[in-house]
């Protein structure tokens, strides 16, 4: 398995421990998997959450009308890199 | 599977749907309520799975073995609702009788320019509310609905009245939840249907006529989330021209625990589901969930 770059551990981290997920190590989460629908199995309320925890944390808001959310929602890895772009804190 | 099989009975009913909209609107309610019968009891002999769920849901309403006049009636009922849904999009609002009760709560809340959340449900019709809403009082509303569920249907409604068709937000990806939170943000009141739980949502068990039935937790916890005020609104069918629409405070603010999380939206819920069965019991042929609703078929 590959293992995560530091900011992406940083977000999984983030990720398990804003939506409480049970029985999964931010370091077992794989980059690449989809983290909506099969993958993760994340649904709306937790993406909703997570817009909300990382808002507090990096300092920007994801919006519903953003035309790239298929691909920043698609895994860990884009949503990494989508923050570390957007993020100003 | 085939991809032409799969889409015939879809097809086949818009275009009779078309059919009634056209007899609706240029013949006249009277016929199309004539109409009414026997589409009523095409549906009661065909759709035995819609049979079924209807009999299971009014022997618990109705505290007796129910009898096929009572689906009939329950059936029908849908229908009228249905045939009312055209003239309510078209504008057509002075041919009904709309009562309102406690609607001085929706216009304290728009008044106030806080956004909020309309819990209602598949009992009665939401669309007497839409209609009235913006058509008549320019209220800031916006309706979450299932547009891949019944696209035929959905895209009939849509034509006639475009105006209203822009205050549908569709179930969509991932982003939803977060466009609602947005719409919250921005005053609007946000109506969700709280007794019907899509394919893969999250949800919790709660008590409902004498059965536990399972019920969407993404309402409540938007409501949460968003840090606004849930209204429930229920919009019965009176029979003839008469419709009721009843609004009820549910909370000012829902506050969840992260540790109770699942047992407070559980009651929150709970309270929304009798409620739910309070005006199941004033107007009992409402009911338009025509399926397993208590999961009692896997059993």
């Amino acid at each position: 398995m590959e293992a995560l770059a530091p900011f992406e551990l940083e977000v999984a981290r983030l990720l398990v421990e804003t939506l409480h997920l049970e029985g999964i190590a931010p370091e077992d989460i794989e980059p690449e998997a989809p983290l909506f629908g099969e993958g993760l199995g994340l649904d709306s309320i937790d993406a909703l959450e997570l817009a909300l925890a990382i808002a507090k944390t990096y300092g920007f808001q994801l919006r519903s009308d953003d035309q790239q959310n298929r691909r920043i929602f698609a895994s860990l890895r884009a949503l990494s890199q989508h923050i570390a772009q957007r993020r100003i804190r | 599977m085939n991809p032409a099989w799969t889409q015939l009975p879809e097809r086949g009913n818009s275009t009779a749907l078309r059919a009634m909209g056209w007899i609706a609107l240029h013949i006249g309610r009277p016929v199309g309520r004539a109409l009414l019968y026997p589409i009523t009891l095409y549906f009661l002999l065909a759709a035995t799975a819609a049979r079924r769920g209807s009999q299971r849901y009014l022997g618990r309403i109705l505290n007796r073995e129910p009898r096929w006049q009572d689906s009939f009636r329950h059936i029908h009922c849908f229908a009228a609702t249905l045939l009312d849904r055209i003239y309510l999009l078209a504008g057509q609002l002075d041919r009904f009788e709309i009562d309102l009760h406690n609607d001085q709560l929706i216009l304290d809340q728009v008044a106030s320019g806080q956004g909020c959340i309309l819990l209602g449900s598949h009992l009665g019709s939401f669309e007497a509310l839409r209609a009235l809403g913006v058509t008549r009082h320019r209220l800031p509303l916006r309706i979450l609905m299932n547009t891949r569920h019944n696209q035929g249907i959905t895209r009939f409604f849509q034509t006639l009245n475009p105006e209203l068709a822009q205050t549908i937000i569709p179930i969509g990806g991932p982003e939803t939840l977060l466009q609602l939170r947005e719409n919250v943000e921005q005053g609007f009141l946000v109506g969700l249907l709280g007794d019907r739980v899509a394919p893969g949502e999250k949800t919790v068990r709660c008590q409902f006529l004498g059965g536990e039935a399972a019920f969407p937790a993404g309402p409540l916890t938007l409501a949460a989330l968003a840090c606004c005020p849930v209204i429930l609104f229920f919009g019965l069918y009176r029979g003839g021209n008469r419709y009721e629409l009843h609004f009820e405070r549910l909370a000012d603010l829902i506050v969840l625990d992260r540790s109770q999380r699942q047992a407070q939206l559980g009651d929150w819920m709970q309270r929304y589901a009798d409620r739910l069965a309070h005006y199941a019991r004033l107007a009992p042929d409402n009911w338009f969930n025509f399926y397993d609703y208590w999961g009692e078929d896997a059993t």
